[in-house]
């Protein structure tokens, strides 16, 4: 897991089309990662590296980084080097004040640690002021005026905030680590170059006993191990220095030997307050990051989606081919309609049995001296018969509701070549009083229309229809 | 013939023409894609519908088209005098020698996954009386010796399903009863379970299909609710930027800003609508839907707020509480010497910031004057009661897909309920919301634990309001 892989995953997941399918089966293929979420993103990301276009944002990134780590890095060094020599700088007439040192070596970063910690508890905001203030973002966007224009691609990027902020909270540690570095190099430089006679000296009222106190308490961490790393209370006397009079007081050029001693405390100092601390920091910053990166990775968005779809199974109903749309054919000419008459020459019910046709015939004043029931329960062979002693005009009712089976249409047809006219009447049920829906009526009328012969008529059973 | 050996169960839904065929199957398979009309004969092929995971199926529905000429075909088989346990060869020799005849297209659509060991789904409409012209068409589908099952599917609201369960009886050793326009997932598997019945060696997959169907609905109710999560969490969070032109009066350019943003929140809503039917398996939804969701009813409308939304008062008790729940903390913090005045102060706060935040949306602000290039930035969303809008209609338009039947060929109606806000929030979930939404509008990287929570409570709703 690394910022290369957060950010190619980042811009595969901004293009990928790849199906629920094919991204279950990838998973199905890695079965050993199952649960891992982010080893499988990580197998994903892998696996669909050839997808990446070049230059990669992962690489476009990890080089901006880079250059713009090394770039503050070095100018930290420097900075570090000058700061080192500027604050030991001695020219023989007055003493170097050790608390300027001490304070750059110890009080700066132990406050910029405590601000540090205070921000990285901050870190999820997306405007973190401790963040913002750090020399490593300001600076950052200061050179970044200058930078290659290569990187005019990171401006779309949207990176989660918490984490460009530890990228910018680990990055602020390297800085202040090798800006610590170059105060180190100075002091063993100029202490190795150099015959400085050091002192100490400030405007509060410290005594030489409270600020042995004081060293020592700062001193606790090499105490045991290097006890001549701790000034000793003499030294501590000697080496007080008031500014008032020009001239070095006659004790501490008796002892100008011994006060060359304390470089011991201000290296031991650098080394534990200012580097051995910020290793730790930049420590806990690499963790952070990392841990950033696990959230990152997770909330990323698409993510989910894609982790959903790798581990749920792909459950799917849906037929596998599409259908042929079905078109219905319909004529132009509609189907000829007609009105009911009192008598017929024969009433024939399709699927009615012979006596509800002969109370529909009754409630509808319809007479008919032969009452037939076809289709239905019939044989093919007594519907044939039927047919046989077809004769002149058949009213043929149906059932309004059953939709004109292949069945009825054959029948129909061999009943038109004995009969004069077929008279179709689609009826509701009877406890509708045989009335029908026009939608049963539309279904009818489309099928004998597509039928289409001059001895068929269809009638409504709302009595609406005209002759044909 | 050429006989398939299928390791899986198969089910042929056959009938009638015009009694609901494609219905059921559509319903059962969760497929609105079938065509499904008034016209007969809309379904001419047979058509599978195979359950699958991860590629390997479970079971399979098929389609058919509707008998034509069941009195025919019976007709033909009954001239053939054998005994009960040579009656299926006698079908197989229908269909051998009537293969290439345009006359029975259908029934040897209908009768070949049947021959091939499909059990036999045989659909009804009990809103229609019975007649004898079914008997033909049971009859033949008794001759092939498969297990049976009826189905009263029920088109209209008549009720002649007493008098057909008579007849049925005769024939299928199960008769049931479904409605597919009004299933819902415990008839659903109801009915899967009886179908399971119908041979003993399929009640193991089809158990299995059941399972899987139930972990089917929780996924997605689970993909829904993380999809709501991140509209209102990005809804919240979005921030619209607009450059200016140089010396640009602010007037014009904060009206374009506005109307951009808000734009975007819709274009959010209707992204995640879209997503939404598409996980129920409403991808062919129909519905009237013109620029504005949900027709009349903009997510910026007054309507909305009220009928969505909370009320002035309901928000400012939200307010009153979240506030007086961060200063209390304060108060705990301090030992209680602060004489429980952080509550206080928190719950004033909090009413107060309620009460004027109402309706505005955001601030407008101008970045950048001092450097030369000016941008207009617009959000994040400072509105207390849009989440409750957005999360309001998203809440609804997913219950109502979901509930949405995939037999429906009907434009979708998407009608307000006035009273839908009280089908889902009460008192203590508007407070698990609103602490939710507090850590959306804090300007953080959204949390996994936050929105798992939040996606954890819109489950929690959805499965409430889905049948």
């Amino acid at each position: 897991m690394s910022l290369k892989s957060y950010l190619d995953l980042y811009t595969l997941l901004q293009t990928d089309k790849s199906s629920r399918e094919e991204r279950r089966a990838f998973s199905l293929s890695q079965i050993t990662e199952k649960h891992r979420p982010i080893d499988q993103l990580l197998s994903w990301v892998k696996n669909h590296q050839y997808r990446l276009k070049k230059p990669k944002l992962s690489e476009t990134l990890s080089s901006y980084l880079y250059t713009m780590t090394l770039t503050l890095v070095v100018i930290a060094i420097i900075t570090g080097i000058l700061s080192g020599i500027a604050l030991l700088s001695y020219n023989g007439h007055e003493p170097v004040n050790v608390v300027y040192f001490m304070a750059m070596v110890i009080a700066l970063p132990l406050v910029t640690m405590t601000l540090t910690l205070f921000s990285m508890f901050r870190a999820q905001s997306t405007q973190s002021v401790l963040v913002h203030i750090s020399p490593s973002y300001w600076m950052e966007k200061v050179f970044k005026l200058f930078s290659d224009k290569k990187y005019n691609s990171l401006e779309t990027l949207k990176i989660n905030p918490l984490l460009s902020n530890w990228i910018v909270i680990k990055r602020a540690q390297c800085i202040a680590l090798f800006f610590s570095l170059g105060l180190l190099l100075s002091l063993l430089a100029v202490v190795a170059t150099k015959d400085i006679a050091f002192a100490w000296s400030t405007t509060l009222q410290v005594t030489p006993e409270s600020f042995y106190n004081f060293l020592n308490t700062l001193a606790f961490p090499w105490k045991e191990w290097i006890p001549a790393a701790i000034p000793s209370f003499e030294l501590i006397e000697q080496s007080q220095y008031f500014r008032l009079g020009d001239k070095l007081s006659e004790e501490m050029i008796a002892n100008a030997s011994q006060l060359g001693e304390w470089w011991k405390f201000l290296t031991l100092a650098t080394l534990f307050y200012a580097i051995l601390l910020r290793v730790l920091m930049y420590i806990i910053a690499s963790l952070g990051l990392r841990y950033a990166l696990k959230r990152s990775f997770l909330t990323l968005e698409n993510v989910s989606t894609l982790l959903r779809d790798m581990n749920e199974p792909v459950i799917s109903t849906h037929a596998l081919t599409p259908e042929k749309h079905f078109v219905s054919h319909t004529e132009n000419e509609v189907q000829s309609l007609c009105h009911l008459h009192a008598s017929y020459d024969m009433l024939q019910g399709w699927a009615i049995p012979q006596d509800q046709l002969r109370v529909m015939s009754d409630s509808m004043q319809v007479i008919s001296p032969n009452l037939f029931e076809v289709g239905g329960g019939n044989s093919l062979q007594e519907d044939s018969e039927i047919i046989s002693k077809s004769h002149g005009e058949v009213l043929l009712y149906v059932k309004a509701w059953e939709p004109p089976t292949m069945d009825f249409m054959d029948y129909l047809e061999e009943l038109i070549q004995i009969a004069d006219k077929v008279i179709v009447y689609p009826v509701g049920a009877a406890s509708k009083g045989y009335s029908t829906e026009p939608k049963f009526i539309a279904i009818w009328v489309k099928k004998l229309t597509l039928f289409k012969h001059e001895k068929v008529c269809l009638l409504d059973s709302n009595y609406k229809a005209v002759d044909a | 013939m050429h006989s398939h050996i299928y390791k899986h169960p198969r089910f042929a839904v056959v009938g009638h023409p015009n009694k609901g065929k494609s219905s059921i199957v559509s319903a059962l398979a969760l497929d609105d894609s079938v065509q499904i009309s008034d016209t007969p004969g809309t379904t001419s092929k047979k058509r599978s519908f195979p359950l699958k995971v991860d590629g390997k199926t479970l079971y399979e529905l098929i389609d058919t088209p509707g008998f034509q000429r069941a009195r025919r075909v019976l007709a033909w088989l009954e001239q053939h005098e054998v005994s009960a346990d040579k009656k299926h060869e006698i079908v197989s020799a229908f269909i051998d020698e009537h293969r290439e005849d345009a006359r029975f297209n259908d029934e040897i659509e209908l009768l070949e996954p049947i021959m091939d060991g499909a059990g036999i789904i045989y659909v009804v409409d009990g809103s229609k009386p019975y007649g004898e012209e079914y008997e033909a068409e049971m009859e033949v589908l008794r001759w092939t010796g498969q297990p049976s099952m009826a189905l009263i599917n029920h088109i209209d609201d008549d009720d002649y399903s007493q008098e057909w369960k008579r007849a049925l009886g005769q024939y299928f050793k199960m008769v049931r009863t479904f409605n597919p326009m009004q299933t819902n997932m415990d008839q659903h598997i109801s009915i899967l379970e009886s179908m399971a019945q119908l041979r003993e060696e399929w009640i193991k997959p089809v158990k299995a299909s059941i399972k899987l169907f139930e972990r089917y609905q929780e996924q997605k109710l689970e993909q829904s609710s993380q999809m709501i999560t991140r509209l209102i969490a990005d809804g919240l969070n979005h921030v619209e930027k607009l450059t200016l032109l140089d010396n640009e009066i602010l007037d014009i350019p904060k009206e374009k800003i506005e109307t951009n943003y808000k734009e975007k929140l819709r274009h959010l809503e209707l992204d995640v609508q879209k997503n939404i039917e598409s996980v129920w398996d409403h991808a062919h939804l129909h519905k009237e839907q013109t620029t504005l969701t949900f027709e009349d009813l903009d997510l910026f409308s007054e309507e909305a707020a009220s009928v969505f939304g909370l009320t002035r008062k309901e928000l400012i008790i939200t307010g009153v509480t979240s506030g007086a729940v961060t200063g209390a903390g304060i108060d705990l913090l301090f030992a209680g010497h602060t004489l429980l005045l952080g509550g206080a102060i928190g719950g004033l706060v909090g009413a107060a910031g309620a009460y004027f935040g109402f309706d505005e949306l955001s601030d407008i602000k101008v970045l950048g004057q001092t450097v030369g290039k000016r941008t207009l930035v617009m959000g994040p969303m400072k509105n207390r009661n849009f989440p409750y809008i957005l999360l309001g209609r998203a809440i609804f338009y997913t219950s109502k897909t979901a509930n949405r039947s995939h037999a429906s060929r009907n434009v979708a109606d998407f009608k307000m309920d006035s009273t839908f806000k009280e089908k889902w929030l009460d008192e203590g979930l508007r407070k698990s919301l609103e602490a939710c939404h507090k850590k959306f509008r804090s300007g953080s990287a959204l949390q996994p634990e936050v929105s798992e929570e939040y996606a954890q409570l819109i489950k929690k709703v959805l499965v409430k309001l889905i049948k």
